[in-house]
């Protein structure tokens, strides 16, 4: 489950220029244009002084690239690389390898430009194949759907995700579990601050927030235990666009979480990026 | 082998970053200096533009009409100056329908 949770949040939309970092919620790029995204990600998780203690370290590599394939609509894919390290008792254990391949449409329904401000909206739709190594995939086949709301006034922009995870419309023969699904609500607010007179280099600072919300899993009908859980995030970062390239970065706080059962508890996690576009 | 191919891919992708980040933005034509030269020079306002980041996209398709020579957008001032070959045959509808393209609205012709 873990991993799931993981992968659902390593940026399931990722084309804007501006807004948010982690839940970008960008419209489709330019036709023909090319945009490469990588990020490293570093989470952990803990169950604070029980005992046992428990913790997880978990460090993502997901490399995406999209393609604009008209002006109004683009397709992306997404392959991560991940390393989890899991201590409890003293004892240690290492899974790594490639995660799910993830891929994903979206389609620009409307998008206003006008002086003072825009306004876009863009429906997504994708899917998370088991493709991953045995301890890494979800050894399911998970749709994701969603729609993106993206404003823009000046140089201040305001993104809303809304997004909803069916994770196991289709198991593989590894398991017989079936995902919760998940529903997750985000937003952000960025400014850019330009730099020099050409306007070529932008420093913007993002404040995102995030709800998240995951079913229990279930096997034969029944739920499992210690599965499901509720977070809300806060998250500051700060992103720096200089031409067509963007470095990016920012601090995700667990707020609240509501977890079932004797869970690990979400710790403040960091994700450090880059976006290159052609 | 899985993961040396995931050792691979992040390593390529250092690679890519780092050489394409050099590159950015040191390719930019001096626009000013082209349009000195005896070519046309126009500026459009541009709507829609957000960033720096958005300035590629839009320069790409204006560049790719034959008889551009070189365009330089600017999300501060919604504008982007073309310009474009003295002999060459293009019209503002040319350059509004690439604007459009890359997904913003083009505005007036300010020059």
């Amino acid at each position: 489950m873990l991993v799931l949770v993981l992968g659902s949040q390593a940026f399931h939309h990722s084309t804007a220029q501006a807004g948010g970092i982690s839940i970008d919620a960008g419209l489709t790029p330019a036709a023909n244009r090319w945009i490469f995204r990588s990020q490293v990600r570093i989470l952990q998780r803990n169950n604070g002084p029980a005992v046992p203690s428990m913790k997880m370290e978990a460090y993502m590599f997901p490399v995406m690239v999209a393609y604009g394939l008209r002006s109004d609509a683009m397709i992306m894919i997404r392959q991560s690389y991940m390393r989890r390290v899991m201590k409890t008792a003293g004892e240690s254990s290492t899974s790594s390898g490639l995660g799910d391949l993830f891929i994903l449409g979206k389609y620009r329904l409307t998008r206003i430009n006008t002086s003072t401000y825009t306004l876009g909206i863009a429906p997504t739709l994708g899917i998370e194949l088991p493709t991953g190594e045995d301890r890494i995939s979800s050894d399911s086949y998970d749709l994701r759907y969603g729609i993106l709301l993206s404003g823009r006034s000046n140089s201040w922009g305001i993104d809303l995700n809304l997004t909803y995870a069916w994770n196991g419309i289709a198991l593989t023969d590894n398991t017989d579990i079936d995902p919760g699904d998940e529903i997750a609500v985000e937003a952000a607010v960025s400014r850019q601050v330009s730099v020099g007179e050409t306007a070529d280099i932008a420093v913007a600072p993002v404040l995102e927030s995030s709800y998240q919300k995951r079913d229990a899993d279930i096997s034969n009908g029944v739920r499992i235990g210690n599965t499901g859980e509720s977070l809300l995030l806060l998250a500051p970062g700060l992103k720096l666009t200089r031409g067509s390239f963007i470095l990016e970065g920012l601090v995700q706080f667990p707020i609240w979480q509501d977890h079932e059962g004797s869970q690990t508890k979400r710790q403040t996690s960091v994700l450090l990026g880059v976006r290159l576009m052609n | 082998m899985y993961r040396l191919l995931g050792f691979m891919s992040v390593g390529v992708t250092v690679i890519l970053i780092v050489s394409v980040a050099i590159g950015c933005g040191s390719n930019r034509k001096n626009i000013e200096e082209l349009a000195g030269e005896g070519n046309e020079l126009r500026v459009y306002e541009v709507f829609g533009m957000d960033c720096p980041g958005c300035h590629g996209g839009v320069e790409k398709l204006v560049n790719r009409l034959n008889g551009v020579i070189a365009s330089k957008a600017n999300w501060e001032k919604q504008q982007l100056t073309v310009v474009i070959l003295r002999t060459a045959e293009i019209t503002d509808q040319m350059i509004f329908d690439a604007i459009k393209q890359a997904n913003f609205t083009p505005g007036k012709r300010l020059r």
